[in-house]
């Protein structure tokens, strides 16, 4: 799992991609890097054709390649690495990912409802009209995401972190976000209608009511918190 | 080398099994509660648990230890004696050990606790209340974090970006967003 082999050219510090037996199976071979492949194209349709084809994928090193057009429903991710990849127009339903890594992606378009995503980090990635609706999203990392007109609704997100993310137009309700942590987290149109949001935490300094701060001082960078207007 | 995780729910705190596939060894790291299915997990696929690797002598990360040690026999790292006692193998310092046939390293990474160590295996780290994905391991005094962030920032921030870290508590981050994003660290 997470085998983050380093790519073999000598000072580069990208990860090696995946790489297969004649058999189509998945080795740990030493490997190199989307920059370095010296046959790129047959790698990718390789790691394509190997999603495609299973239905359980465990360890897939799939870092920097661009996803398109797939569907990806009821398909299981244990232990995979696709962080700096680009998702776009990717459609699923009930897919499973535990303990994966999609740090600094870009999801564009992309329709995750009813996901089973737990031990996963998404730290830095980027959400344009995602949707993650009536998903179990345990103990994630969105650490600074960027979440554009994006959609969370009716998930559970129990113990996640969306430390210093940005989200924009995007929408947490009937969410459950206990122990959620929003530290530093810049909301605009956010809205948590019908969220637990007394269990979540959105300052590490704790609340302003208990501070005999005014409230609404930290309310001011979003419109639709809680369920005020 | 495969690596499960277990949620306990006791602590809300994270337990690995980290398995070596060629030898069919394992270890366990932060043991707070032993559950069916990580017992399963071993017994199922017939592993033998060689090592326990605590990062602090808490509740929620050594509690399990009993347990196992009632099933097996595994040899228990930690740098706080109090551990299992006379069972313990002390660690001191920053150093190399080999378990399971893996090579550990391990590194003091006191601030938390004193006796807080981060184990590597390959390319994780387990960090256990040292550093979660966006934010420090809390600490009871200003010089107790000051230790803590000046131990981070020589330890752990100088490896290389293709890290991941296991924290305690939460989920995990590769080394290069935990360094962007940690809240407490500025």
């Amino acid at each position: 799992m997470f085998t983050q082999n380093k790519c073999i050219v000598l000072h580069c510090r990208n990860n090696a991609l995946s790489t297969f037996d004649e058999m189509g199976n998945l080795t740990e071979k030493e490997s190199y890097c989307l920059d370095h492949i010296p046959n790129p194209g047959k790698l990718k349709e390789d790691i394509y054709k190997y999603i495609e084809s299973h239905d359980t994928i465990v360890g897939l090193n799939a870092s920097g390649l661009v996803f398109e057009n797939l569907d990806l429903s009821n398909k299981k991710f244990f232990g995979c690495n696709f962080s700096h990849c680009t998702f776009t127009n990717v459609h699923s339903q009930n897919i499973r990912i535990k303990m994966c890594i999609f740090d600094f992606s870009l999801f564009n378009n992309c329709n995750l409802i009813q996901s089973n995503i737990i031990f996963t980090s998404f730290s830095g990635s980027t959400f344009t009209h995602t949707l993650f609706t009536e998903s179990n999203l345990i103990q994630n990392g969105f650490n600074g995401i960027k979440a554009f007109q994006s959609c969370f609704d009716g998930s559970d997100l129990y113990n996640s972190r969306f430390i210093q993310a940005m989200l924009v137009d995007t929408s947490f309700q009937d969410c459950n976000i206990k122990k959620v942590l929003f530290y530093d987290a810049k909301r605009q149109n956010v809205s948590f209608k019908y969220a637990n949001t007394r269990e979540a935490v959105f300052s590490q300094k704790g609340s302003a009511l208990a501070l005999g701060e005014d409230p609404d001082e930290d309310l001011n960078n979003s419109t639709t918190d809680g369920v005020v207007l | 080398m495969k690596v499960y995780f277990h949620l306990n729910v006791a602590g809300f705190s994270n337990c690995y099994l980290v398995v070596n596939e060629e030898t069919k060894e394992a270890i366990v790291v932060d043991p707070g509660e032993i559950t069916e299915e990580l017992i399963s997990q071993i017994e199922e696929n017939f592993l033998t648990l060689s090592g326990i690797l605590v990062t602090h002598n808490h509740g929620s990360h050594v509690d399990g230890i009993k347990t196992l040690r009632k099933i097996y026999s595994p040899e228990i790292f930690a740098a706080d004696w109090e551990v299992a006692k006379n069972q313990t193998t002390v660690i001191n310092g920053d150093g190399k050990i080999k378990v399971a046939h893996l090579n550990v390293h391990y590194m003091a990474i006191p601030g938390h606790t004193s006796d807080s160590v981060v184990y590597k295996i390959e390319n994780l780290l387990f960090t256990g209340d040292v550093l979660f994905a966006g934010s420090l391991g809390s600490t009871n005094s200003s010089y107790s974090k000051f230790i803590l962030q000046s131990n981070i920032n020589q330890k752990i921030y100088s490896q290389q970006d293709g890290l991941v870290l296991m924290p305690g508590h939460g989920p995990p981050i590769t080394l290069e967003a935990a360094k962007l994003y940690c809240s407490t660290f500025k």
